[in-house]
């Protein structure tokens, strides 16, 4: 909802978030695949060097949304293998 | 016999158009103006004990004293049910019409019900108080639709009056205001689901016994050309905030948005930030802030120059998320947009739990 607001003032938004397919439901157009609800940029079952890691490919993941020309609500995922 | 007390602006009383908008309320025994047409669609069964009016002006700039005179208007006639409108398209008249409904079921726990189009700005209100004794009836945008509103209202009062069950929003064409109900089936849950799903595989239509909000369609915004020399900010929802919330959030339905600065930081030290939010465990958050924040991120990608120099807001922006109303969450949104416009953002990384 907030997002959206963003959005409509021509503020590109990367919306990260576990939730991508309500974030897809709701129509958020840059969606970043987070890890999980309670933690979505990063992963504490990685040991502190890795998560540090993985959340930085999240962050690229999402600059690299913001730079993206999308038409509707696309998901974006980071190039790493992420944990259920 | 079923008395029932009727709520019109200035103009359906018949006493004038905006000019006459700072009439205070006033009560007119019987059925007067608009009302007139509703006595007519209730028939023998019912009658209007009185008319109240109000100016759509007056009601919004003495909303207390407006009030407190339709509650008395209302004590002394003792109705069964309350009427206000048919308010279709005007927004200070729908609004004082679901505000007047909400303190009459409030204060005397009586049904009310309303009647305006989809779009007044009194829908939204109606929808955030979300009562189940007051109903909203669809219209059309214009008092063409006048008759057919008249019979809806007519129609759901009596039943309202002699107490007999409303259905759902779906079934009886109410305006919906996001109440579950519970209700028996004949199926148990696992198999309604199963059913769900094999008709989504199949690609057939289904009802959601949990309907998602509908949410308006923003065209997303145009991307940004090298995003290195962008001014780029975080909103997150996570509720990470000081240590202690000095802001003293609440963990579910804020109204309001802050903004912590971390210019001079490199990480969030565990310890010194928690997250305010009922929505979610937040003991991973508490251990770690950068999974809601992910100032460490930010600054390493800074240090190699995927982030410009100086192009991170010094400051992120938060507002725990949980079971905040849509009308409340927009405005936050708009208000947070106009600040970020203000200090020349041009991107939003936005965390969301």
């Amino acid at each position: 909802m907030i997002s959206k607001e963003l959005e409509k003032a021509g503020l590109p938004v990367a919306l990260i978030s576990a939730m991508f397919p309500v974030a897809q439901q709701v129509r958020a157009n840059r969606i970043v695949k987070g890890v999980s609800i309670p933690h979505p940029c990063g992963d504490p079952s990685l040991p502190k060097e890795l998560d540090a890691r993985l959340r930085r490919e999240i962050i690229q993941t999402a600059l690299r949304a913001l730079e993206s020309e999308v038409t509707g609500p696309t998901v974006f995922s980071p190039p790493v293998a992420m944990g259920g | 016999m079923i008395t029932i007390v009727h709520i019109v602006n200035q103009f359906f009383a018949g006493l004038g158009g905006e000019e006459k908008a700072g009439l205070p309320v006033n009560v007119i025994e019987g059925a007067a103006g608009a009302a007139r047409a509703l006595e007519m669609k209730l028939g023998a069964e019912a009658g209007i004990s009185c008319t109240i009016y109000v100016g759509d002006n007056y009601f919004h700039e003495h909303k207390d004293e407006a009030i407190a005179a339709i509650l008395d208007a209302v004590r002394a006639s003792g109705p069964q049910v309350l009427v206000a409108g048919p308010a279709f398209n005007s927004g200070r008249y729908g609004m004082t019409c679901v505000e007047a409904c909400s303190a009459v079921a409030g204060e005397f726990a009586i049904p009310c019900v309303t009647a305006m189009h989809e779009e007044n700005p009194g829908v939204d209100a109606y929808r955030e108080i979300a009562d189940p004794r007051l109903y909203c009836l669809p219209t059309t945008e214009t008092t063409a639709g006048m008759n057919d509103a008249m019979t809806g209202l007519a129609r759901i009062a009596l039943r309202l009056a002699r107490g007999e069950a409303i259905g759902s929003a779906a079934k009886e064409g109410y305006i919906s205001r996001g109440i579950r109900g519970i209700e028996k089936t004949e199926q148990r849950g696992a198999a309604r689901a199963v059913e769900m799903l094999l008709k989504k595989i199949n690609h057939q239509s289904f009802t959601s016994e949990l309907p998602l909000e509908v949410w308006d369609d923003a065209p997303p915004a145009p991307p940004l050309e090298h995003v290195k020399d962008r001014n780029i900010a975080v909103v997150t929802t996570s509720g990470v905030v000081p240590y202690g919330n000095p802001d003293k959030f609440k963990t579910y339905r804020n109204t309001y948005w802050r903004k912590y600065n971390v210019a001079e930081l490199k990480e969030l030290e565990p310890g010194k930030w928690e997250a305010v939010h009922g929505g979610y465990n937040v003991a991973y958050m508490n251990q770690n802030p950068h999974y809601g924040v992910p100032l460490d991120a930010l600054r390493a990608l800074e240090a190699e120059g995927a982030i410009g120099a100086g192009k991170l807001y010094p400051a992120y922006y938060v507002i725990p998320g949980n079971q905040g109303s849509p009308t409340v969450m927009r405005r936050m949104g708009q208000e947070i947009a106009a600040d970020l416009k203000k200090d020349n953002v041009e991107g939003v990384l936005f965390v969301a739990t």
